[in-house]
């Protein structure tokens, strides 16, 4: 019985004799595979991108906000927020119900704020928030010290700095820490720097509220009530224990807000779960055309395998009644068939998936995503290349194999 | 070593045509057998049912005392790689495998290794006089040479019979007498040869002429004369 080497041997002749039908099936497969490792970089890149912006804001991130789009013109005659350190108290104290990690009142400034040191200047925005607040959005200090539990009781006029606010006031070489920055007539000392922050593929898009998230000074809320001279809140930032029940514990809190108001104010929230949501909607859109514009190109290169295939067994039908009446088997026969199909797949594959690869690269160094080669995806990549051959093979293979040995010698 | 008895066979289509009626026919080791007859007459398809190529309806095909007849389609091409040696009219070599590969393809199927292949390969086209030409692709060796290789390749698994279809039928008259010393060479160290021709100066060369018209054996004669080489 012929063995497999030799098999394999046969085979690789029989391609190389029609070096260039060879070689534009190989292409047809190498194209359809390296689609879908583009689209595969291009789909997860983006995704891990999109998500990792959205971690800066918290995954777990819920925020509660007094509404005015439901007012009534009487309501909104109201000023204020709505929302004031009672309020933040009273949740505080009912967290392990709630369902609530971690709550964080905020206070803000106009996103335009403008900072001084000396004679240099920096548009910024003052984020007051409590010790909590880090977590919540995943900030790191990566100088000096976060805020403490003093800084808010006492009201300190203490901030952590985001990078760009670092850049544009100090010097290179300049240890900002101790060092007072003016808003206003106010001297903030700075206690910490905070780690960059990106937001940029969200900011292209218009979203983040347009929002750098280098360019804040986080101080403590009870510093920027003080200035305004209120007890009023902005908004609640809250993070949930469990991201499933965010949706939950919005209403909750949006709920008991409106209790303790007596409903003079309408409420509203936002949860970054739903955010996520719409996200995995669109980016699993975008994958799912992807994944079927690349696998139709892997479908066209496994039909040209089949045309190849097709061709060659109608060329080669005196070769099968040879094969046969010198004591080839059907089977042999198939096998044969099948392995030209099987190497050329196979090689397309390979080579769809270096294309693929190379490819990759320049996409990400273009669009700044992150490359996740996959392991999984390769050896999938290649398994899928040879099963699409084996396929494509299959038929044209078994009509050969099927043939007659005195029919097929009588072709000419 | 042959034994066919009633053999039948019938074309089927919209009218039936029958190619060989209850054919009975023997033929012993050692024979040089010729069968003639005109077209139409049933000789090749007698021919490809003794080399297992072809199938037939009725009757039972005993080879080297193997009933053909109960084989499935493994087991045929079994016998085909190793009981049955073929030679074609038109050469049949493989055009992008070279003289020495083509001469080894039936090996391929009995499993020898590429040495083994090789060797014998070698061996048998010394024997017929082309150990010069292993190398060389099937474009670029005369017709002469080119049945001399398929010769080499009927005989490469040592096969009981040699089956040739009009052999010289492609050659002009003089390569054709070259290559029929050959078989007579064959025939002469005791190999069995069937051969299908329709030259009676072909024919004459054999030790039995076996005549054929419309599917019935007409003249089956022994021709005792006949026996070996050109004078």
């Amino acid at each position: 019985m012929i063995s497999w080497s030799d098999r394999v041997a046969e085979s690789v002749a029989a391609l190389r004799d029609n070096r260039l039908r060879t070689a534009l099936s190989v292409l047809g497969i190498a194209i359809g595979i390296a689609a879908v490792m583009i689209v595969s970089t291009i789909s997860r890149g983006g995704n891990h991108l999109v998500f990792s912006e959205l971690e800066t804001f918290g995954l777990n991130s819920v925020w509660a906000y007094r509404d005015w789009a439901n007012d009534s013109p009487l309501e909104r005659q109201r000023s204020g927020s709505g929302i004031d350190s009672s309020d933040v108290e009273a949740i505080s104290e009912q967290r392990d119900a709630l369902g609530i990690r971690d709550i964080s009142p905020i206070v803000r400034t106009n996103r335009n704020t403008p900072a001084r040191r000396g004679s240099r200047f920096a548009n910024i925005q003052l984020i007051g928030a409590n010790v909590d607040y880090l977590d919540i959005v995943n900030d790191r200090v990566i100088a000096g010290r976060p805020l403490m539990r003093h800084d808010e009781q006492q009201r300190l006029a203490v901030a952590l700095v985001a990078p760009d606010v670092i850049e544009k006031l100090f010097d290179r070489n300049e240890d900002p820490i101790g060092k007072v920055i003016n808003i206003g007539e106010r001297r903030i000392t700075v206690i910490g720097l905070l780690a960059a922050k990106s937001r940029d593929f969200l900011s292209s898009i218009g979203s983040a509220g347009g929002e750098n998230a280098n360019d804040r000074m986080i101080v403590p809320w009870t510093f920027l009530q003080r200035v305004r001279g209120d007890t009023e809140v902005d908004h609640l930032h809250i993070a949930v224990n469990d991201f499933d029940s965010a949706a939950l514990v919005a209403d909750d809190v949006v709920g008991l807000l409106g209790r303790r108001h007596a409903g003079n104010f309408n409420y509203s929230s936002e949860t970054m779960a739903s955010y996520i949501a719409t996200t995995d909607t669109i980016l699993g859109g975008v994958a799912i055309v992807g994944t079927i514009a690349a696998s139709i190109s892997l479908l066209v290169g496994g039909m040209g395998i089949m045309n190849m295939m097709g061709t060659a067994v109608l060329e080669r039908t005196r070769e099968i009644g040879l094969r046969m009446a010198v004591g080839a088997r059907q089977q042999d026969i198939l096998w044969q068939f099948l392995i030209e199909a099987a190497l050329i797949s196979l090689v397309g594959g390979v080579i769809g998936l270096l294309a693929g690869a190379g490819i990759s690269v320049v996409v990400v160094w273009l669009t700044g995503f992150p490359l996740l080669p996959s392991m999984l995806s390769i050896v999938g990549a290649l398994c899928v290349s040879v099963a699409v051959g084996l396929l494509s093979g299959l038929l044209p293979a078994r009509r050969a194999a099927q043939l007659k040995p005195v029919e097929a010698l009588r072709t000419d | 070593m042959i034994a066919l008895n009633g053999i039948a066979k019938t074309y089927p289509g919209a009218v039936p045509v029958p190619v060989l009626h209850e054919l009975d026919l023997g033929i012993d080791a050692g024979e040089f057998v010729a069968i003639m007859g005109p077209s139409g007459s049933g000789k090749s398809t007698l021919l490809n049912i003794i080399a297992c190529l072809d199938t037939f309806d009725r009757g039972m095909y005993e080879l080297d005392g193997q009933v053909i007849s109960s084989l499935n389609a493994d087991a045929l091409a079994a016998v085909r790689a190793t009981s049955i040696g073929f030679v074609f009219q038109g050469f049949n070599l493989i055009s992008r495998s070279s003289a020495w590969r083509n001469v080894a393809l039936p090996m391929l199927y009995t499993g020898a290794n590429a040495k083994q292949r090789y060797g014998r390969a070698q061996e048998l086209l010394a024997r017929v006089g082309l150990e010069d030409r292993a190398d060389h692709l099937p474009s670029r060796l005369s017709g002469g040479q080119q049945q001399r290789v398929a010769i080499a390749r009927a005989l490469v698994n040592d096969p009981s019979v040699l089956v040739a279809d009009e052999p010289t039928g492609s050659l002009d008259t003089r390569t054709g007498h070259e290559i029929m010393t050959l078989f007579d060479e064959l025939h002469a160290s005791g190999r069995t040869i069937v051969m299908v021709t329709h030259e009676n100066d072909i024919a004459a060369r054999a030790s039995r002429i076996v005549t054929l018209r419309d599917g019935r054996i007409i003249d089956d004669n022994r021709n005792t004369a006949t026996q070996g080489f050109d004078s």
